[in-house]
């Protein structure tokens, strides 16, 4: 008798449960609702506020919802103007107290309230150093937010504190970890050269800085590419990338690296080398590029191809010779590439 | 009236029946509890998932990083919906992708008309031949629209139209979509998250699949998130809430992720391309897709990630009428022995660890006893009442727990959505789901297992074939 009795209470608790959350959230859908119209007027209020020049210090948002709202909107709007409105509206953003509103999100225990706050905050001068302090967040997704945002507005500490901080290239291996890179180079380019001096940065994160350089037109950092080609160790991750960066930057120190990719064992890593090679105009490689049109790997035939179309007249006889003779994998890549190029061109 | 046995058989009998009743009542307490455990982590996963920035934030960041997407469509005699659907597709917003619409030897105008709108000419195109596939007959494309690729293939079915896609695709990384489906402007921005944190770990991401039934479609856009007027729609909407909100984002934050819908998901072309590409001989082909990657991973002992997003939304249209929405779940039962068949030797094999325990427990459990204990207990329990070898408190008790049991899953699941997601935007819509949660306990739960046991029946038979799958079109047309 007590194990139907516990069977009964337990569909009983069951039961209970399930209909005090359904009526929970359905007053708290109803509630969200009704101030739904309290966030809307704000946005509205705020939005004009925002744009317009302020003779008076107007009224900053008065309750929790408002505030919110008034967070958002400032956040939204920032990211759609530049320059001189940017400023403008940053302006009354401050005056608005928008800053305070945001240095209270972010100490709120949601990560993605945090993350809002970081990305806004590093607009406003008042808010650089708190979001300097995020950098140590417990949220990893937090940390890199805030140094992107600290990087995008020019007001990131040294690159070498952000490597530790954030375990650039050891915890963090995010592909943001190269945007993060290219702002800090367009604020401060001196802190990243100084990075490539620590001998103990792990390669990614240097890769990450060299490439980042080079973007910004300081290519005589190229040969530590070079050299990263040759000496890392088989990462079948990072060897890829060593070789596009070297394409992207396209310095004669990286074509030697180059053309010995060409015949690595890895074939995502001659894949990697056809591809730098036809973006560099190596012209030089275009004998071996003809060669790995008969590779085992479509995808190292694929790129050999690309490339010997991208070197120009070279490239093309090449293509052509090896259409017409060579194994039947060269040549139908080579007679594809010619196709779908000579269409394309048309 | 009841049934009064011989004495020599009611000990034979009643043995008989504890033992079933034994083996109902563990399957039902194992099944109980792997629901509240994926509940948890669906909890956890969601209240821990990585912020969520906004669509103009994610632009801003992932613009020089994203890496390039193959959005691979397969269509198969869609001729009145295909040009909205590639608009749809051509519209998304995510910084390097391409879209490869594959026409797998459809009998209607499908090819026709996305030439004559688009402005289409035969073009050459280098494809790999790593996966197998049937005979292409030829790529259109126009340089206008360098994002749009349509390759024209014999008829060989989805799982061969994937194939001939991903041997096209250039790009490290695919989307594998249903041509009828609807993306979310910014899908592919969240979807492909995974793969830039973890770039060197994530091979595969699942994301959400929503019912677009009721809402407002326009221009190939969810304009207005409403609910169907049609009941069974309703209860769909339901299950769907259940199975990605928490038994994917469970398994998916558990590391045991053994599908990904073949509605939206972005895999690694390398590590497809590894396994064989998606497979012919089953019609659970995205299932069988994700274990054949976990297979691959763990035999070569290599770090991998496969995970699901919650957020990433993929609306698809559902089947409103019995004859379709049966043979559906007839079809994804099959799909789910084949591959449990085919991969058994994974089964509690400590070599494969969680995906050996926890994803196929979660199989052994959910797809392989699980109708069949379920369909079992409707038949014994009122048969051993009749016999009077129970009596009707515990009949009624046993019943009370097993309906309550699916109120307090489902309540709970629709928390999770309100309290994560709000996807609804009215309460109303809330409150009617809240009662759908009741009502599908009483006679459309059943009759889904019945469904479920047609598809035990078809794969014990080894029949074959999707069987037909009448869609109206988005937007009320005929399909």
């Amino acid at each position: 008798m007590n194990t139907l009795l516990a069977l009964w209470q337990l569909s009983l608790l069951l039961c209970t449960v399930a209909l005090m959350a359904m009526a929970a959230i359905l007053l708290a859908r109803v509630i969200a609702e009704r101030r739904g119209s309290r966030r809307e007027n704000e946005r509205k209020r705020v939005s004009a506020l925002l744009l317009r020049p302020q003779a008076d210090a107007p009224q900053p948002p008065r309750g929790r919802i408002e505030r919110d709202a008034a967070a958002k909107v400032a956040l939204e709007m920032a990211e759609l103007v530049r320059g001189p409105d940017r400023d403008a509206l940053i302006v009354n953003a401050e005056a608005l107290g928008i800053p305070q509103v945001l240095l209270r999100k972010s100490v709120s225990r949601v990560p993605q309230e945090r993350l809002l706050a970081a990305e806004a905050l590093a607009m406003f001068p008042a808010g650089h150093v708190r979001v300097t302090e995020m950098l140590d967040d417990r949220n990893p997704d937090v940390r890199l937010g805030a140094a992107l945002a600290l990087a995008q507005n020019q007001a990131a500490p040294p690159a070498a504190q952000i490597v530790r901080q954030l375990g650039l290239g050891t915890r963090e291996r995010s592909l943001l970890v190269a945007s993060l890179m290219r702002d800090l180079v367009d604020a401060d380019p001196a802190s990243v050269e100084a990075l490539l001096e620590d001998p103990d940065l792990p390669d990614a994160a240097k890769l990450a800085a060299v490439d980042a350089l080079a973007a910004g037109g300081r290519v005589e950092h190229a040969p530590l590419v070079a050299r990263m080609a040759e000496t890392s160790e088989e990462d079948g991750n990072l060897l890829p990338r060593v070789y596009h960066a070297l394409g992207r930057i396209g310095h004669p120190s990286g074509h030697g690296a180059i053309l010995r990719g060409l015949t690595h064992p890895a074939w995502a890593v001659r894949a990697a080398a056809a591809q730098a090679a036809g973006s560099a105009g190596l012209a030089d490689a275009a004998m071996q590029l003809g060669e790995l049109l008969g590779d085992v790997y479509w995808w190292v035939r694929f790129r050999s191809g690309e490339a010997l179309w991208k070197l120009g007249a070279p490239g093309r006889e090449v293509l052509a010779a090896h259409a017409s003779e060579g194994s039947p994998e060269a040549r139908e890549a080579a007679a594809r590439t010619l196709e779908e190029r000579g269409s394309a061109s048309v | 009236m009841s049934f009064e046995p011989a004495a020599w058989a009611k000990d034979w009998m009643l043995d008989a029946a504890q033992w079933i009743a034994l083996v109902v009542i563990v399957t039902g307490l194992a099944q109980t509890a792997f629901y509240i455990v994926q509940l948890a982590y669906a909890a956890t996963a969601l209240s821990t998932r990585p912020p969520v920035p906004r669509g103009a934030t994610l632009w801003r960041r992932y613009s020089d990083q994203a890496p390039p997407i193959a959005v691979i469509a397969p269509a198969f005699n869609e001729e009145l919906t295909v040009v909205e659907s590639v608009r749809s597709l051509l519209a998304l917003h995510y910084p390097n992708f391409e879209v490869l619409l594959v026409n797998d030897g459809s009998r209607d105008g499908t090819l026709e008309r996305v030439i004559d709108e688009f402005g289409l000419k035969n073009v050459g195109r280098f494809v790999d031949t790593s996966v197998e596939h049937k005979s292409i007959r030829g790529f259109y494309a126009s340089p206008d629209l360098p994002r749009l690729l349509v390759i024209d293939k014999e008829n060989g079915g989805k799982a061969d139209a994937l194939n001939a896609g991903i041997n096209a695709a250039r790009s490290s990384l695919f989307c594998a979509i249903d041509a009828d489906s609807i993306l979310e402007p910014d899908a592919l921005l969240r979807v492909v998250r995974p793969f830039i944190d973890h770039p060197d770990r994530t091979i595969a991401v699942g994301g959400t699949i929503r019912i677009a039934n009721g809402c407002t479609i326009d221009a190939g856009r969810v304009t207005a998130v409403r609910l169907p007027r049609n009941f069974l729609a309703l209860v769909q909407i339901m299950e769907y809430l259940r199975a990605f909100l928490m038994a994917r984002l469970a398994l998916g934050r558990m590391q045991a992720l053994t599908v990904i819908s073949g509605a939206f998901g972005l895999f690694s072309r390398q590590r497809v391309v590894e396994v064989g590409g998606y497979s012919h001989a089953t019609v659970g082909e995205d299932m069988e897709l994700v274990i054949k990657l976990h297979r691959h991973m763990r035999d070569q002992r290599l770090p991998y990630r496969i995970d699901f997003i919650a957020e990433p939304v993929c609306w698809t249209e559902c089947p409103e009428d019995l004859g379709v929405l049966g043979r559906q779940r007839a079809r994804w039962q099959r799909g789910a022995l084949e591959c449990f068949v085919k991969h058994k030797d994974m089964c509690f094999n400590p070599r494969y660890g969680r995906i050996g325990f926890v994803g196929f427990g979660q199989i052994v459990l959910v797809d392989v006893i699980g109708p069949l204990v379920e369909v079992l207990g409707y038949f014994l329990v009122p048969l051993l009442y009749w016999l009077k070898l129970l009596a009707l408190p515990w009949l009624l008790a046993f019943l009370a727990v097993t309906f309550t049991f699916g109120i307090f899953i489902s309540a709970l699941t629709l928390i999770l959505e309100e309290v994560q997601l709000r996807r609804f935007p009215r309460s109303r819509e809330l409150a009617v789901l809240a009662v759908i949660a009741v009502v599908e306990n009483l006679g459309y739960r059943q009759l889904s297992n019945f469904w479920r046991l047609r598809g035990w029946w078809q794969f014990v038979r080894r029949e074959q074939g999707w069987g037909a799958m009448t869609r109206k079109g988005f937007g009320g047309r005929p399909g």
